[in-house]
């Protein structure tokens, strides 16, 4: 009795699992340049563009790179509105849309995030293991997001 | 006419309570029950206009907040920032005045929210209270105060870098140190 029971279960699991499938997922990749990336307002040196691009951008920018298990439901509808929430916070693909003052308190955002270990999201870590920024590479982005951050306030 | 003098009676009530605040922060030297005395202009009060002024009433609370280690009040005063961030009587804005208050004020609202969402996390909240505090300087100096504001500086903030806050008092409350270094800094500019 109870044996039928925990079938009919897994069987209305798998059904419902296979029929998520066909949820559409609106993927984050952009391919045309919107010509507003961070590296066409401020200098990104090539070190840090590296480090932006590994860490960042997979939910910071226009452009992500999935994973395999991205495709299946509903981690794929998770990580989408993951990604929606995360360029309203910051999107380095339409830095160059924001005001000048919006500008400098995003960079200095990025330095304090990172000094505070708050980015990347340790949830992202996990799956991301190049993401698991070294203290060179995280002082080297502290030092770029202040200084340019500096530079910006210094030009007003 | 009726509506128009209780408009004014209770904003003249809402300005005397912002102002008993400041009576109260002189006379006090017991900073828990300060905490107490602080009368603001509830977010729920949507009888009168959300003017400048209680905008910075709750900058004031963040700091007041930050200044006694006590985040959660720094919290709350970041929540009640938002509300007034956004529910703000802007009809007599000039044209200019508007334009840069958009872009303030948009500013000055996400490191409120910020400060709002991290009760618990103090240094978290200094670090958007440093930012915002760059936007309120720039927002009295775009519309006025109705009092005397002082700018003061903490020149050890941020490994040497310094950093400043907006104080409603001449003394010396300093919100990035906290309990520890209360009175460190000095006033930098006052702002009539």
């Amino acid at each position: 009795m109870i044996k039928r029971l925990i079938i009919k279960i897994l069987l209305v699991a798998g059904i419902v699992f296979i029929a998520i499938q066909f949820i559409p997922m609106a993927k984050n990749i952009s391919l045309k340049e919107s010509g507003k990336d961070i590296s066409k307002v401020v200098v990104v040196p090539i070190k840090v563009q590296a480090i932006l691009k590994n860490a960042c951008y997979d939910c910071h920018s226009n452009n992500t790179h999935y994973p395999w298990y991205s495709h299946v439901q509903p981690i794929g509808s998770m990580l989408g509105i993951h990604i929606q929430q995360a360029k309203e916070k910051l999107n380095f693909s339409e830095f160059g849309n924001y005001s000048n003052r919006r500008q400098i308190s995003k960079l200095q955002g990025i330095a304090n995030s990172i000094k505070d270990d708050i980015m990347p999201l340790s949830s992202y870590k996990l799956m991301h293991k190049s993401a698991n920024l070294t203290e060179v590479e995280k002082n080297l982005l502290i030092n770029w997001a202040q200084q340019t951050s500096d530079s910006l306030s210094a030009g007003n | 006419m009726k509506k128009i003098i209780l408009g004014l009676a209770i904003a003249a009530v809402t300005l005397t309570a912002c102002n008993s605040k400041k009576t109260a922060d002189n006379q006090n030297t017991n900073e828990d029950s300060q905490t107490v005395n602080v009368k603001l202009p509830t977010s729920s009060d949507t009888v009168k206009a959300v003017t400048f002024n209680d905008v910075l009433c709750y900058y004031l609370r963040i700091k007041n907040g930050l200044a006694n280690d006590n985040g959660q009040e720094a919290a709350k005063g970041g929540k009640d920032f938002v509300q007034s961030i956004l529910k703000i009587d802007k009809t007599s804005f000039s044209k200019v005045q508007n334009d840069k208050w958009n872009d303030i004020a948009s500013d000055a609202q996400e490191m409120a929210e910020h400060i709002g969402e991290n009760a618990d996390k103090l240094e978290h909240q200094r670090e958007h209270f440093e930012m915002l505090s760059h936007d309120i300087y720039d927002l009295i100096k775009l519309l006025g105060s109705s009092d005397v504001m002082y700018k003061d500086l903490d020149t050890m903030y941020n490994n040497g870098k310094g950093a400043y806050w907006i104080s409603e008092s001449k003394e010396i409350k300093n919100p990035y140190m906290g309990k520890a270094m209360q009175t460190s800094g000095s006033i930098q500019e006052v702002i009539k």
